[in-house]
C-alpha cells in the first residue's frame, strides 16, 4: 500500500505533463515539435541499436571514469590541503583562480594540447567536477570536531587511522555535498566535451541530429539526458543514504530535542 | 612535605612547577602560575576551583594534549610530551567525544584496534568495560540513540577497555542530571576500586569533589595556584544517601566551600609560589 503510494508519487508529475504534452499537441503539425507517440517509436529506434554501443557506452564511460577521478583527487587533496595549515595558505588563493575558469573555455585549450581523444574529454569532466568536491572536503576537514580530535588523540590515533576514522567519516556529509553537485555539473560537462569536435557521444549525436534536421531524433536525445541524469540521482541518493545513515539519524535526534 | 620541584619517585602522576600562558592578541594570559602536586599510584584525587581557574588548562597539560610553558607533567617519572599511551582522558561533552559514524561497540573498541591488540583480547575487553559500566545490552546502539548519562557511560568503557594507569576526568558529569549524576558518581567508585587505576577528577561541583575524591586539590582562581590540597577522610563505602548526610561530609563540604570562595575573592594561601600542600585533619570531627 505504501510502496504504491510512494510509486504514485514518483510517477503523479511526469505522467500529468506526459498528459498535457499530448493534448497540446493533438492535430499539431510543428516540424520542430514531436507528438509523444512519434516519439517513443523514434527512442526505441535510435537508442536500443548500435547506437548504445557506439555513442551512449562511450560517453557514460567516460563521465563515470571523469568523476570517479575528480572525486579521488577532490578527496585526497581536500584531506591534504584541509590538514596542513601551510599548504592550505600556499595554495587558496591559487585554487579560486583555477576555480573560477569556466571548464568549457578549455575544452579548445586541451583539444590542442591533448588532440581529440577520449582522455581529453575525460580531462574536461575532470577539471570542472573535482572543485565542488575539492573545496567542500576542505571545508569538512577543517570542521572536525576539535573535542573528538583531542578524544582520538588522548587516545593514540594519528596519520592514517585518524584520517581513516576520524577525518573521513566526520568530512562525509560535505563530501557527499560536493559529489552532487560534482555528478551534475558532470553530465553538462559530458555533452560539452563532445560537442566540439568529435565523431561519437551522446553530445556528439545529439548535435548530428539538429544540424540534420532530424528533429524527433534530438528530441530523444534529450530524453536520454534526462533519463541518465534521473538515474544518477537516484544511485547517488542509495549511496548517500548508507553512507550517511549515522548522519541523518543523529540530525533527526537533534531536531526532535 | 617538602615544598619542593623535584619529582617524588612514588608519585605515579607528579605535576612540576607547572605554567601556562596563553598568547593573545591584547597580551599574555598567564592561566596556571604554579602547580605542583602528585598523585600516588591508585587513588582518586578531586580538583575543584572556580569558573576560570584554568581547570580545563591544567588537564589539557597533564593529557599531554597542550605543552606547558614552563613545568613539566611526569608519568611514572617520565616526561610527558604527547599524550601518553596509559593515560585515558573522558570529557564533559560526551555528545562530542564519541564517533557518532561508529556503534557503541565500535567505539570502545577502536583505541584498542588502533594499538594492534588481538581479537579475542580485544573483544574481552570491551566485554568486560561494557559490562561494568552497565551497558552490554546496547552494543549495536549509535551513541546518539542513548541519552546524555548513557554516552557518558560509553565515553567511561571506552577509557576502562583502554587500561590506563591514570583515568583523567574533565567535569564529566557537568552535562548531566542530577539523578544520573549521582549514579554515575557511584559507578566512579566502583570502577575505581576494581580496576586500582589512579583517577584526577576535574569538577566544579563542591559536594561531587568531596563525595567522589579520597583527596580535594582546591585550585585558587586565576593565575592558578593551588589553595589548598586536603585527605578526605570519609568511609570507603559511600552511597549517596548515608555518606552525604555524615557530619563529616557536611564539615568537609562546608570548609571547601569556604576556601573556593575565598579563592573568588582573590584570597591566596601564603605559600602560593610553592605548591605546599596543607592538610585539614579532622579537628572538628568528633
Amino acid at each position: 500500500m505504501r510502496t504504491a503510494r510512494n510509486i504514485g508519487y514518483i510517477l503523479g508529475l511526469p505522467v500529468l505533463l506526459v498528459l498535457v504534452w499530448w493534448l497540446s499537441t493533438l492535430g499539431s503539425v510543428n516540424f520542430f515539435v514531436p507528438k509523444p507517440a512519434d516519439l517513443v517509436e523514434t527512442f526505441g529506434e535510435v537508442w536500443f541499436g548500435d547506437r548504445f554501443f557506439s555513442d551512449v557506452l562511450p560517453s557514460l564511460g567516460r563521465l563515470v571514469v571523469g568523476v570517479a577521478v575528480a572525486i579521488l583527487i577532490g578527496v585526497v587533496g581536500g584531506v591534504l590541503i584541509g590538514s596542513v595549515r601551510w599548504l592550505r595558505a600556499l595554495l587558496e588563493p591559487t585554487l579560486e583562480f583555477f576555480r573560477a575558469i569556466p571548464p568549457p573555455v578549455l575544452v579548445p585549450v586541451l583539444m590542442l594540447l591533448m588532440g581529440i581523444t577520449d582522455s581529453m574529454k575525460v580531462m574536461v569532466i575532470i577539471s570542472g567536477c573535482v572543485w565542488p568536491v575539492l573545496l567542500n572536503t576542505i571545508e569538512g576537514v577543517r570542521a572536525v570536531d576539535p573535542v573528538l580530535s583531542d578524544s582520538a588523540h588522548t587516545y593514540g590515533i594519528s596519520g592514517w587511522a585518524r584520517v581513516r576514522y576520524l577525518v573521513l567519516p566526520s568530512a562525509s556529509p560535505q563530501i557527499m555535498a560536493g559529489v552532487r553537485q560534482s555528478l551534475s555539473l558532470g553530465l553538462i560537462l559530458m555533452v560539452i566535451s563532445e560537442m566540439f569536435a568529435s565523431s561519437s557521444g551522446l553530445g556528439f549525436t545529439i548535435v548530428q541530429f539538429q544540424r540534420s534536421f532530424a528533429i524527433p531524433e534530438m528530441w530523444s536525445g534529450i530524453v536520454v539526458l534526462g533519463l541518465l541524469g534521473v538515474a544518477m540521482s537516484f544511485i547517488f541518493q542509495w549511496a548517500e543514504r548508507n553512507i550517511l545513515r549515522w548522519y541523518h539519524g543523529q540530525k533527526e535526534v537533534e531536531n526532535a530535542a | 612535605m617538602q615544598p619542593d620541584t623535584q619529582p617524588n619517585t612514588e608519585a605515579t602522576l607528579s605535576v612540576r612547577g607547572l605554567k601556562k600562558v596563553y598568547q593573545a592578541d591584547g597580551g599574555d594570559v598567564e592561566a596556571v602560575r604554579n602547580l605542583t602536586f602528585d598523585l600516588r599510584a591508585g587513588e582518586l584525587a578531586c580538583l575543584v576551583g572556580p569558573s576560570g581557574s584554568g581547570k580545563t588548562t591544567l588537564l589539557k597539560c597533564i593529557s599531554g594534549l597542550m605543552a606547558p610553558t614552563e613545568g613539566e607533567v611526569l608519568l611514572d617519572g617520565k616526561r610527558v610530551t604527547g599524550p601518553p599511551k596509559k593515560m585515558a582522558v573522558v570529557f564533559q561533552e560526551y555528545g562530542r567525544s564519541l564517533f557518532p559514524w561508529m556503534r557503541v561497540r565500535d567505539n570502545v573498541e577502536l583505541p584498542l584496534k588502533n594499538q594492534g591488540v588481538p581479537k579475542c583480547e580485544r573483544d574481552r575487553l570491551v566485554d568486560d568495560a561494557l559490562e561494568s559500566v552497565g551497558l552490554s545490552h546496547v552494543p549495536r546502539s549509535y551513541p546518539w540513540q542513548l541519552s546524555g548519562g548513557m554516552q557518558q557511560r560509553v565515553a567511561i568503557a571506552r577509557a576502562i577497555a583502554y587500561q590506563p594507569e591514570v583515568l583523567l576526568m574533565d567535569e564529566p558529569f557537568a552535562a548531566v542530571d542530577a539523578q544520573t549524576r549521582a549514579d554515575l558518581e557511584d559507578l566512579i567508585r566502583v570502577v575505581w576500586k576494581k580496576l586500582g587505576v589512579t583517577v584526577l577528577f576535574v569538577t566544579h561541583d563542591i559536594d561531587e569533589s568531596v563525595y567522589l575524591g579520597e583527596r580535594v586539590i582546591i585550585l585558587s582562581s586565576s593565575p592558578t595556584v593551588i589553595q589548598e590540597d586536603i585527605q578526605i577522610d570519609l568511609p570507603a563505602d559511600r552511597d549517596q544517601l548515608n555518606t552525604r548526610s555524615l557530619p563529616r561530609f557536611t564539615e568537609l563540604r562546608h570548609h571547601v566551600y569556604e576556601q573556593i570562595q575565598l579563592a573568588k575573592k582573590g584570597h591566596r594561601p601564603a605559600a602560593a609560589s610553592s605548591g605546599e600542600e596543607t592538610r585539614l585533619k579532622g579537628q572538628h570531627a568528633g
